[in-house]
């Protein structure tokens, strides 16, 4: 079902703030926009022939996260043990292609795709990394503010061009 | 196949390998031996093209004609069941002009057709089709243009193993006595183990021998470098505790590593839940392998060179969730003098419950693998030695720490009564197995043909 503009609207600011959050490393912030059956995931992708229904994994993941273990890791984060992003990823979201469908029973929830380019640098090396794919969302209403229920990110790399993924997409 | 006399060392190379083998048993290793080009491609022929390599798990190809693409160094095999159910291992390389055959990473297929020219293989690497055969080669042998088969392979519980060296020793030989400890962890259910799912693929500006060394024994780093896991309570085994257990050098360069505690007389098996114990067959196992099995609450090693284990209970969200027993198991593939790329399988033992699979799925990939809490830490320092071992100065000049519980050196003390293969050290504040594999690695990259 088609999604009224207003609310297409608020769909794309609700995103929009969402990476702003991550990208100025306010996680915790972040932890708010989600709903508490929060879940996230990123299946792993393989390369296969063509007649093969999908190239992503139904089991294998390189994560699969609820509300408690992102606020584990969001925790982790701000440890001052955080090896891996000290100093933090100089990361940059760019979003775009939004396409957006109310859900068919829910009258408050509103599944979004979204193309994303998300830059990662670090340092002060010259050489900077990408992640591309498409994100597959699901915002719900709660009390009057949008908050995301769902997260489905597939990437456009079987193999992933980083050492680690200590950084939130 | 003809195998080929090794390419004569070049006299810079000698030369450091050489002053590392003079320093090693001084406790001393050298940083020029991690980044660089001669050395890496020294690597590739008198290592990776000499010992055995793992590939993949039959769980992965269960059905006929099923293949998977994998690499040895900088070669791609095709690992296939054939239409006769049997696994073969194939260079991905088409023997008329040289290009792939194999378009996907994983399918299912009983013919590979090459692009360029249409030859066309069975999946048990037969000649069996050649486009306008009459008019372009009537004359040609078929059998004698098939793919290249790797010169060597052996399936060991599942796993399976290419040598690319005809008169290399039989795997069992050449795991030595780390073949003992694998047998007691896949021995311990009949069906053994299976992956769950595709691996985990991922790309890390390090050189592969520092993966291999910190996965040989290097607990002492869990103290600093994986702190923020206690702090978030994934790992609830505490970590001075965890530091009493063996390091064993297992010969052939392969290490092993258990935290444990032998006084105690509860069975821990690494904290497997009540039924899963229940699967487990413990007739398979000795009578010493069931022993050291009991007390195990945490198993890590590398077979040498690029294999590296993990069994371990830990906990994706300590808040509701207790500590879950996973299996990872990774090749750091060589891709050049300061790249691997990382394949990590999770792994778990076949005769479990879906649910209990997952549950150790999920255990394992928010501890280890890209994203893992444990592992996110590990590439920094890996990268920055890497990166540091290219600097002119710090090549030639610095000689690195490999001391721990040398004589003098700590509290590690060699177990003279060890029941076990290999030569065992406790507790863990001890780098002997690290040293064992740069014995093992300079033996063979010094070798005379």
């Amino acid at each position: 079902m088609k999604v009224p503009f207003e609310l297409y609207q608020e769909g794309i600011e609700f995103f929009l703030h969402e990476a702003e959050l991550i990208d100025t490393g306010k996680f915790k912030d972040w932890l708010g926009l989600m709903t508490d059956d929060f879940s996230y995931r990123i299946p792993v992708r393989v390369t296969r022939e063509k007649a093969a229904p999908t190239e992503f994994s139904d089991l294998a993941s390189h994560m699969d996260e609820t509300k408690n273990t992102m606020e584990i890791r969001v925790l982790r984060a701000y440890s001052e043990y955080n090896w891996a992003e000290d100093p933090a990823s100089r990361t940059r979201h760019f979003l775009t292609n939004f396409r957006a469908q109310m859900d068919q029973n829910a009258k408050n929830e509103i599944h979004f795709k979204t193309n994303f380019l998300l830059y990662r640098g670090k340092f002060d090396l010259p050489t900077f990394q990408f992640l591309s794919g498409e994100k597959h969302d699901t915002i719900r209403r709660v009390d009057g503010e949008w908050k995301l229920s769902k997260r489905l990110i597939l990437l456009d790399h079987a193999t992933i061009p980083m050492n680690n993924l200590a950084i939130f997409i | 196949m003809s195998q080929q006399s090794m390419s004569p060392l070049s006299p810079r190379v000698k030369a450091i390998l050489e002053e590392f083998q003079a320093s090693l048993e001084q406790g001393i290793s050298k940083m020029g031996a991690l980044n660089d080009e001669e050395i890496h491609q020294t690597e590739l022929e008198r290592i990776f093209g000499k010992r055995w390599n793992y590939l993949a798990h039959e769980s992965e190809i269960p059905n006929k004609n099923d293949y998977v693409l994998r690499c040895i160094g900088d070669d791609t095999f095709i690992v296939s069941r054939g239409s006769d159910g049997e696994i073969r291992v194939m260079l991905d390389v088409c023997p008329h002009r040289g290009a792939s055959i194999c378009r996907a990473e994983k399918g299912s297929s009983s013919h590979f057709q090459c692009p360029y020219h249409g030859w066309t293989f069975k999946n048990n690497g037969d000649l069996v089709g050649t486009p306008s055969f009459k008019d372009a080669y009537s004359g040609l042998d078929r059998k004698e243009w098939g793919l290249t088969q790797a010169p060597r392979m052996e399936i060991f519980h599942g796993f399976v193993f290419v040598c690319l060296d005809e008169n290399a020793p039989d795997l069992k030989d050449s795991l030595a006595g780390i073949g003992w400890y694998l047998d007691m962890i896949f021995s311990l259910q009949d069906e053994g183990m299976e992956v769950l799912g595709d691996p985990q693929r991922f790309v890390i500006k390090a050189n592969w021998k520092i993966a291999a060394e910190n996965f040989s024994g290097d607990d002492y780093h869990l103290l600093t470098l994986h702190k923020s896991t206690y702090e978030i309570g994934v790992m609830q085994i505490p970590l001075r505790e965890n530091m009493k257990g063996y390091h064993i050098q297992a010969g052939n360069g392969h290490g092993v590593s258990f935290s444990i505690d032998l006084e105690s007389k509860d069975p821990l098996f690494f904290y497997y839940p009540e039924e899963i114990v229940k699967t487990f067959n413990l007739d398979n196992l000795t009578e010493k392998q069931l022993e050291l099995a009991r007390g195990s609450r945490v198993c890590v090693g590398n077979i040498f060179p690029n294999i590296s284990f993990l069994m371990l209970p830990l906990s994706p969200d300590p808040k509701t969730i207790p500590p879950t027993p996973l299996f990872t198991w990774r090749v750091w593939q060589p891709k050049g003098k300061d790249e691997i790329e990382v394949w990590n399988w999770f792994m778990m033992y076949k005769n479990t419950s879906e649910e209990f699979k997952r549950a150790s799925y999920r255990a394992a990939m928010s501890t280890f693998g890209i994203a893992g809490t444990f592992e996110l830490d590990d590439a920094i320092p890996w990268e920055s030695i890497t990166k540091n071992a290219k600097g002119s100065f710090a090549k030639k000049n610095m000689n690195l720490n490999l001391q721990m519980g040398m004589e003098g050196m700590g509290v590690a003390n060699q177990v003279m009564d060890w029941p076990f293969p290999g030569t065992a050290y406790y507790p863990r504040y001890e780098e002997g197995n690290q040293r064992h594999m740069y014995r093992q690695y300079l033996k063979e990259m010094l070798a005379e043909d």
